[in-house]
């Protein structure tokens, strides 16, 4: 929970909305070519033009691939002070597009290419304000 | 369009040098690739050089060391590939008429420890943006998809320890066993450290010059016949990123490249007799003997393990020993891979010599994948 006058912000804008039943990860379709982008973006990479809506991501994709991270990152890696190893994947979702994302499993026995996978938002840490950043990740869906 | 010559290599080992200038390191491998070609300083008509840590006009400060010729001078920046980035900057500068003799160099003292990642804060921030994770992601998906084997990682790592214990510019010029290298630390799953290639420090250089120069000065004309420099269509995975299409799968940049590179030559992979490719991780090397056209898609693992990319192979793979062998300093690692090909081309590689080579392929890969390749042939 957030001390109070402490907010929570996103990672970074746009990354997600959590505003009814999601969270639902936002991504970027082009109107022309169809193809989707995560995070949002005006502009197609296929295209090479700016002409994308913000769409949001379905929930629950598939695993492409994984591995864990077993030693901090160097700056601006920005995790726990005690450094815990994490899960990091590629989870690919019906939109037809795959996202790099932190994984909520860090045990890679209970990881395997091709499993169904679910978002979720948490708190990753705080910033030098004080607020809450949040960010996305993935869990193994039970 | 003129014909380019190798004609002159200068290395400074690959390693960790304590508080030696990294402007020295570059200086002794440019002296060393003069003095190989025979030619007289004064002779270059243009110089390019390669690095990423060394700083704002490196080059400049290395040669300014060497002599003041009034030529132009290049800094060239492309992470990994940054060094071939160079030496297609040469081979054009000749190519093109501009001059008849040109230099490329790289130089490198690179930070310890891991490579942070060139994406967003936020996304680093995240944990999202450190090298390994991304070879890694590649490994896993290439082990599922195809069947490749821990072992495997291990034994790509095992064969260039083994070839690098001959090589005087390598880091390490030692013997790793099966168990050694089984037993390291886990990184990145399924990767291990000593499957992982160290960041350090190190420098290169090569002259290229026209045919009719070359010919004034060795016996042993050794062609530049394709230096190519690609960066990636939309939809292929490169590292790192945020999110890949699932839709669209375009060729990979190493496949780009080598097709160029190939038609550039007028040749193809069962042309060559060696290659030197990007094996930052063990897993890597296999994908990459798939992308250069070496075996078919997924059959990368096998290739090894018939013993095919080891010396006396069917197509030795890294017999320099490798990035996991020299280490990576990132603008000095493609032009020692170049200088490894052209002495195994002279027949000057020693216990490492691949016999009668004459065709030998080297290939960078760097970060959001520009990728640098050369096909060089006596």
């Amino acid at each position: 929970m957030s001390e109070p006058g402490k907010k929570q912000i996103q990672a970074r804008e746009g990354l997600f909305d959590w505003s009814d039943e999601g969270p639902y990860l936002l991504g970027s379709r082009c109107q022309k070519c169809g193809e989707v982008v995560f995070p949002t973006n005006p502009f197609c990479p296929q295209c090479c033009e700016e002409t994308t809506e913000v769409i949001k991501l379905s929930r629950q994709g598939i695993l492409y691939s994984f591995t864990v991270q077993r030693y901090k990152p160097p700056p601006p890696y920005r995790g726990p002070e005690v450094f815990a190893p994490y899960g990091v994947g590629m989870v690919e979702l019906p939109e037809g597009v795959r996202v790099t994302s932190v994984l909520e499993e860090s045990n890679p026995d209970r990881l395997k290419v091709g499993m169904p996978m679910e978002v979720v938002v948490k708190v990753r840490y705080q910033n030098d304000e004080g607020n809450d950043v949040l960010g996305y990740g993935f869990k193994v869906v039970e | 369009m003129r014909d380019v010559y190798a004609i002159g290599v200068g290395m400074h080992r690959f390693g960790r040098f304590g508080d030696k200038d990294v402007i020295e390191i570059g200086r002794e491998a440019v002296v060393d690739a003069i003095r190989d070609a025979g030619i007289a300083w004064q002779e270059v008509g243009a110089a390019y050089c390669g690095t990423v840590f060394a700083g704002p006009m490196a080059g400049n400060k290395v040669l300014a060391r060497v002599g003041l010729t009034g030529l132009p001078i290049m800094n060239v920046e492309d992470a990994c590939a940054s060094g071939g980035a160079a030496l297609r900057a040469a081979y054009q500068a000749i190519a093109g008429g501009f001059c008849d003799v040109a230099l490329a160099f790289g130089l490198e003292k690179m930070p310890r420890g891991f490579i942070a990642g060139n994406q967003d804060d936020w996304f680093a921030g995240l944990g999202l943006a450190v090298n390994p994770q991304y070879f890694a992601l590649k490994a896993r998906w290439h082990m599922a998809n195809f069947g490749t084997t821990d072992d495997q990682l291990v034994r790509v790592s095992v064969k260039n320890h083994k070839n690098g214990a001959s090589n005087p510019y390598a880091m390490y010029q030692k013997v790793m066993t099966f168990e050694e290298i089984a037993n390291s630390a886990m990184v990145n799953d399924p990767l291990r450290l000593l499957m992982l290639c160290a960041p350090n420090e190190g420098g290169a250089a090569v002259i290229l010059s026209t045919r009719e120069v070359a010919m004034r000065h060795t016996t042993k004309l050794i062609k530049l016949s394709a230096a190519i420099l690609k960066s990636p269509l939309y939809g292929t995975a490169e590292v790192p990123h945020m999110s890949l299409s699932a839709k669209v799968e375009a060729p990979t940049v190493t496949m780009t490249a080598s097709k160029e590179a190939y038609e550039t030559a007028g040749i193809g992979p069962d042309d060559l007799d060696l290659v030197e490719t990007q094996d930052t991780d063990s897993a890597s090397e296999i994908i990459y003997t798939e992308e250069l056209g070496l075996c078919e898609r997924g059959e990368g693992g096998r290739l090894l393990d018939e013993g095919a990319t080891e010396i006396g192979g069917r197509i030795p793979v890294n017999v320099s020993g490798g990035l996991l062998s020299k280490g990576e300093p990132l603008g000095a690692s493609a032009l020692g891979q170049v200088a490894e090909v052209i002495w195994q081309l002279r027949g000057e590689a020693g216990a490492r010599q691949v016999p009668d080579a004459r065709v030998g392929l080297t290939h960078v890969y760097g970060a959001l994948g520009n990728c640098a390749i050369a096909i060089l042939q006596r």
